[in-house]
């Protein structure tokens, strides 16, 4: 019975195949489509957030400082899924930075705990606390930041000095005014800034209230401008679609190079076996909200998301379409079973880290020395990302990128023009 | 095709895929790498378990020859190096956030009982194994006289003692398994094709060299605005110039035992390496100090460039030649 089943399930295949011939530019439609939808729902919570912080400057109280973190952690759900196009699009990792600068030194922005320490041998501005200081010193250069504007942090602070975790834009400053830093080591609890931060008059607790204020607000608006103009990059039109779709063979090779460079290099490297090696609490990617759980995994299903071609919304809204998966189907349909199997296995081993995290097991507390079972949870999820990338490169080579994959790749970038 | 080479694959499974260009890399490159690393290593134990004075020089000398050997495989990172995190207990570096001198002044401050014995100290931060947590332990004057002077000794002892049992395991591992699954490619093995063996070895080749442009030579370089001197790898021990020379003379015989199929890019790679080596010996700026200075920064970009123009040919004609795709790695990312 069997092989006779196998045999007409081949050949309906194999008529039906002329029908259902997958074309390269309704996959790269697709692609432009979800990143579309996932940019655009990234905005709509960024507003929802716009709204808290102004309610939480304009009257300051716990419940509203609550509201603001509920929306900001609610916003992190859509912009998580985005970054799988980062990496294989230019125009994306131009911009990322602006938004989701990671890791920062926090003392370049507000006041600190005496065991951050102060200027280090690669910032100099590490501990500048702009919210307390309205002249501040940068490279020798004396700067009047007594008026708080998002030009000031943008033009001016972020990635003041040429250092890289001088970051005073995005998602991850705005989380540090939200929360504060987390004092709690490997035990349990977030950050714990008081609401009393943006109180007014004598109830102004750690100083400059207003000016704290100022930067919360200003940093907010930049988030919107910023992802704005990233939404209008994808809708049809858009210079970031245009260039995806220039070129057929290189958006497919664009495509896979976001997927395999955020699930190996950032996500799997970077943001989570780093943090079990170090055995450090700030080694996590939202360690004042204590939110990590939550961006490795639907970075997870942002990855999954593209391979399939569906992308569920904010409101349920599905955005699918001609596939990936379909393609690599037409080719090799074993390699698109193993890739979807690889997938699904990543997403379950970071959702288990989300579930234990939920439940209370914070993922700094999986970081400390000796805590096998958070080094457990969390190098699951390591070793599913690195599971998937193997069979992405498989798929590189079934689809014959045709060395295209080397020039989209981000370390492989023609090293010719490092110095134009 | 690709569907017949697949059902050729199913249908003789037990027909092994000799590779002669694997089997010289392993013979000739990787496994000699791997055990000169584990000798020297046992030998760095050997002399700081009698002579743990970060001054000594019996100790700087094995410590250097060690590291040596480290760096000459620094590029070989895939199966052995990278289980239970071995290269990064090795090999903790860049470490842009300070998180060696930190962790380091924990413990010695702490006086933390896990650095009694070498086996309990492998639960700790990888920032405090290895070659650069012992550079500062060796070299850096406020680590060098940090706290309790017995303690640091042991400190000594214990990092050495770890380092051997680390680099013990990888060629241990390379000697009983992972050459054979490299050498015998299969539908059900780690390397499914003899293809995905020699894209494991190409990308070795790559990203050991995009480690040496980035980071080796990129992290002093800095922007044009701005150089970083204090970047430079183990500075403190006058190293940095030697590992890109280290490292350079190891991807070069990489590269031409995986070109020795085609004589003309054999010699355009050895050609292309030795003139990133002669311009490297003559900048003669062991620690890349200077590099703020614009006459020496050019020296220094000079050397970067022609680093880059071996990554071109690796990656526009080694690749295509051997058949293989770039793949990703793990400096991918930002």
């Amino acid at each position: 019975m069997k092989p006779t089943y196998f045999a007409s399930t081949a050949l309906c295949l194999a008529l039906a195949t002329p029908v259902l011939a997958v074309e390269t530019t309704d996959v790269l439609n697709t692609y432009a489509d979800i990143a579309a939808a996932n940019y655009a729902d990234s905005l709509t919570t960024a507003k929802t957030l716009q709204a808290a912080v102004n309610a939480l400057v304009a009257d300051p109280s716990a419940d509203t400082l609550q509201a603001a973190k509920s929306a900001w952690l609610a916003a992190r759900v859509p912009y998580q899924q985005t970054e799988v196009f980062r990496f294989g699009n230019a125009i994306v990792d131009d911009w990322e930075g602006k938004v989701n600068a990671w890791p920062l030194d926090e003392g370049l922005i507000d006041y600190v705990d005496a065991s951050y320490g102060g200027p280090t041998d690669e910032n100099a501005a590490a501990a500048l606390n702009v919210i307390a200081n309205p002249s501040i010193t940068l490279s020798g250069e004396t700067i009047d930041a007594s008026a708080i504007t998002p030009a000031l942090l943008e033009e001016t602070l972020q990635e003041a000095d040429g250092v890289e975790s001088n970051v005073a834009t995005g998602y991850h400053a705005i989380e540090f005014l939200l929360w504060g830093q987390d004092l709690n080591g490997h035990g349990s609890g977030a950050g714990n800034r008081p609401w009393t931060d943006y109180a007014a008059g004598d109830a102004c607790t750690n100083g400059n209230c207003d000016r704290r204020g100022e930067y919360l607000v200003a940093a907010t608006d930049l988030l919107i401008s910023d992802l704005e103009w990233m939404a209008a990059q994808w809708v049809e039109g858009g210079e970031a679609r245009a260039e995806l779709t220039a070129d057929a063979d290189a958006g497919i090779a664009a495509i896979l190079t976001g997927m395999g460079s955020l699930s190996y290099g950032e996500t799997a490297g970077e943001r989570m076996r780093l943090g079990v090696m170090l055995n450090d609490p700030e080694e996590e990617h939202s360690c004042f909200a204590d939110n990590t759980h939550n961006d490795h995994f639907y970075n997870g299903v942002g990855v999954q998301s593209v391979y399939l071609g569906s992308y569920t919304g904010i409101d349920g809204t599905i955005v699918s379409g001609a596939s990936l998966s379909e393609l690599v189907a037409e080719t090799d349909a074993a390699l698109d079973l193993e890739m979807r199997g690889k997938l699904s296995d990543a997403v379950l081993a970071l959702g288990r880290i989300k579930t234990a995290a939920e439940a209370g097991f914070a993922y700094d507390m999986m970081l400390e020395r000796g805590n096998e079972a958070g080094e457990a949870l969390i190098m699951g999820g390591v070793n599913g990302l690195i599971d998937q990338t193997r069979s992405i490169e498989r798929v590189i080579t079934a689809l014959g990128a045709d060395g295209i994959a080397i020039e989209g790749s981000d370390s492989l970038d023609d090293p010719e023009a490092v110095f134009q | 095709m690709k569907r017949i080479a697949l059902a050729i694959a199913l249908t003789l499974p037990a027909i092994s895929q000799a590779d002669p260009v694997v089997d010289d890399i392993i013979d000739a490159h990787i496994l000699p790498t791997f055990e000169t690393l584990a000798a020297q290593s046992q030998t760095l134990a050997d002399v700081a378990a009698d002579d743990c004075d970060p001054t000594s020089d019996a100790l700087r000398d094995a410590y250097g020859t060690a590291f040596d050997a480290w760096v000459s495989a620094s590029h070989l990172r895939f199966g052995p190096t990278e289980a239970d995190d071995r290269a990064f207990a090795l090999a903790f570096w860049p470490d842009s956030r300070g998180a060696t001198p930190r962790a380091l002044n924990v413990l010695i401050a702490d006086e933390d009982p896990i650095a009694n014995t070498p086996a309990d100290y492998a639960e700790v931060s990888i920032a405090a194994r290895g070659f650069y947590a012992l550079e500062f332990l060796l070299y850096d004057s406020a680590l060098m006289t940090a706290g309790d002077a017995a303690y640091r000794c042991t400190l000594i002892q214990t990092v050495t003692a770890d380092i051997a049992t680390t680099s013990q395991s990888i060629i241990d591992d390379w000697q009983t398994s992972y050459a054979e699954t490299m050498r015998n490619p299969g539908p059900d093995g780690f390397y499914r094709h003899v293809e995905e063996v020699r894209q494991e070895l190409f990308k070795a080749l790559s990203t050991g060299l995009q480690f040496t442009s980035d980071t080796r030579l990129g992290r002093p370089l800095g922007t044009f605005e701005r150089s970083y001197p204090a970047r430079a790898e183990a500075r403190r021990s006058e190293r940095s110039s030697r590992h890109v020379m280290l490292s350079l003379a190891a991807l070069q015989d990489l590269a031409a035992r995986m070109a020795s199929e085609d004589a003309d890019l054999a010699d355009a790679l050895d050609a292309s390496f030795t003139r990133a080596l002669t311009q490297l010996t003559d900048l003669d700026d062991p620690t890349f100090a200077a590099v703020s200075a614009p006459q020496i920064r050019i020296k220094v970009e000079v050397i970067q460039q022609s680093v880059d123009t071996i990554r071109a040919i690796v990656g526009n004609e080694l690749g295509p030649t051997l058949g293989v795709a770039a793949g990703f790695n793990s400096l991918d990312g930002d």
